[in-house]
């Protein structure tokens, strides 16, 4: 039996007898191909990107795992429409933190539409898209002091400017209040941010791959960063980044893809202050 | 042509440089860049806010005690700024000549970013910038060459391509025009293929360009002064005795009329076009290595 995700945080949302992506109970996603090219551009990048000898295995695992293309009863009532089958990245998550970042200081590329190159620059300049080399798409948070998930509305996330990008990317990791405006504390941020295995971490290693990869460019491509809050037990995090969204992914062509290169050193940097920040708190005893 | 001129009772022969590649060069009566015999390089301060933000650069630059001198080493040195007579009275940059301490040069001038234009800037500015951007390899592959002139082994002159073909070029042409660059062989014959003879002593070694090239990245990873929209990297080298006394070849950064901030972001931007043009250069060296075991 299929249903809507529970844990979507950006993209088109299967509610309301919209069509949408669902997932099952056995940890699959099951994302139908959209009408347009860019489905199938998507699946397109799956297959190849799945049978491509030259992506190490270490950083094949940032990638969600691709099974094929499958007739799907569409969540819009529309009957049987072919669906792209992927691993559901949080599906071993309990209670899973959630944040889809837009990497790049431009969504758009050479030889798009002149509509659409118009449509990705305004929101490009709206946004940190610009002046940050990346942008947060949607968030939720869970909040240990109300026992439920903070996700604040779109139209906020796409409103913040450097400092709002900040203080969610400081949300993402605090374990006081969200909704108000307190400082958020990052209590959480060497769990989730630092460490051998932590966010940091990985990200770093997708940066070296991205110094001299040549094979793809990840055009409008997000990182999402998701986490563990279902205390007892081992209390392990298991903080992840995973690529998400391929549907404009294009060949290299012999040229590295300096515009997520760019952005993702930008990101990296951000976590980097707040890791740091956080690190001279704990020492002074706060 | 020159000039002579009495500034503070000194007397100073100013002439124009020979190896300008890009940027401004003295036309229709407008002023351009003069250079003196002492090693300093006059460049006109521009209309506009231009010449302000290029001299608040190097003021805050200059003075910046976070800056690694290994850093400091890849900009020009600034000798603040002078009016200089017979230019109008104009007053000028007054900068360290890049070129004085080389006899026969090879100059290529590398404007670094995948756009030009930056948030600050004009909507008109920023129009004519990504219409340029497009139309050359900035979108593309994250920089274009601004303009080179090398000197030709055989021919014993110096070689610079046409303003025009060099602004069409598309990835091709720049792996082309970067091998020609470090090249001995007849450069305006279009049929003979670049011998890239000297690749390695240009490119490679523990000074060559590419070493430079990284140790500059390393920095870019995390400074926050100063987003260098729109500057340049000029590659130098000598010609004079390069088989004796190697290339000598330098990175510098120039052309600082449209620096910004940082605020507390790195210049992602430069980045990742420097990051770009390193895989360039680094394709080169390694396929004139492989060429040379052959």
């Amino acid at each position: 039996m299929l249903k809507v995700p529970e844990h979507q945080v950006a993209g088109h949302i299967a509610k309301d007898g919209k069509l949408g992506p669902l997932v099952d109970n056995q940890g699959r996603f099951y994302k139908p191909l959209q009408g347009d090219a860019r489905g199938e551009n998507e699946a397109k990048f799956y297959e190849s990107f799945s049978s491509n000898k030259n992506v190490p295995d270490h950083i094949r695992g940032y990638f969600p795992v691709y099974h094929g293309v499958q007739l799907v009863e569409a969540s819009d009532g529309s009957g049987k429409l072919p669906h792209m089958v992927l691993e559901d990245v949080v599906s071993s998550y309990v209670k899973p933190s959630v944040m889809d970042v837009k990497i790049g200081s431009r969504t758009w590329y050479p030889d798009v539409s002149e509509e659409y190159f118009n449509k990705c620059i305004k929101k490009d300049r709206a946004t940190t898209t610009v002046s940050l080399g990346f942008r947060v798409s949607g968030l939720k948070i869970f909040d240990c002091q109300e026992s439920g998930f903070w996700r604040p509305d779109k139209r906020v996330v796409l409103a913040y400017k450097a400092d709002g990008a900040r203080t969610a990317l400081r949300k993402f990791v605090s374990s006081n209040s969200l909704a108000d405006d307190s400082v958020p504390d990052c209590a959480y941020a060497s769990e989730v941010y630092g460490g051998s295995n932590g966010i940091l971490m990985q990200l770093l290693e997708l940066k070296a791959w991205f110094e001299t990869q040549t094979l793809y460019h990840f055009n409008s491509c997000s990182v999402l960063m998701v986490y563990e809050n279902e205390s007892g037990g081992d209390e392990e995090r298991r903080p992840q980044v995973k690529l998400v969204d391929f549907a404009h992914v294009l060949d290299g062509n012999g040229v590295i893809d300096h515009n997520f290169f760019g952005g993702l050193c930008s990101f990296i940097k951000f976590i980097q202050d707040i890791l740091e920040s956080s690190d001279n708190r704990c020492e002074n005893g706060h | 042509m020159g000039l002579v001129v009495s500034s503070y009772s000194v007397k100073m022969h100013l002439k124009a440089p020979e190896h300008q590649v890009a940027g401004h060069i003295a036309k229709d009566g407008k002023p351009g860049p003069l250079v003196d015999d002492k090693g300093r390089f006059f460049k006109p301060l521009q209309g506009d806010s231009r010449g302000e933000i290029e001299v608040k650069f190097y003021e805050s630059f200059s003075s910046n005690t976070e800056i690694p001198d290994h850093i400091r080493r890849y900009f020009p040195v600034y000798h603040g700024t002078q009016a200089v007579e017979g230019s109008d009275g104009a007053a000028m940059i007054v900068l360290e000549n890049l070129l004085s301490q080389y006899s026969k040069p090879s100059v290529m001038d590398v404007k670094m970013g995948s756009r030009t234009w930056y948030p600050e800037a004009s909507e008109e500015y920023i129009q004519k910038c990504l219409r340029k951007d497009a139309r050359s390899t900035t979108v593309s592959s994250g920089f274009r060459i601004s303009g080179f002139e090398v000197y030709d082994h055989k021919e014993l002159s110096f070689w610079k391509p046409d303003r025009k073909l060099l602004n069409g070029i598309k990835v091709d042409g720049v792996r082309l025009a970067l091998r020609k660059f470090v090249s001995s062989n007849t450069l305006s014959d279009t049929s003979s293929k670049p011998d890239s003879a000297f690749a390695s002593s240009v490119y490679g070694g523990s000074n060559g360009v590419l070493t430079q090239l990284l140790e500059l990245k390393t920095w870019f990873e995390n400074q926050t002064f100063y987003h260098f929209n729109s500057c340049s990297i000029l590659i130098i080298y000598e010609n004079e005795s390069i088989h004796d006394d190697g290339a000598r070849a330098q990175v510098k950064l120039v052309d600082f009329a449209h620096v910004h901030d940082g605020n507390g972001v790195i210049d992602h931007n430069f980045l990742g076009g420097l990051c770009s043009f390193i895989n360039f250069v680094r394709d080169i060296l390694q396929s004139s290595d492989e060429s040379t075991d052959n």
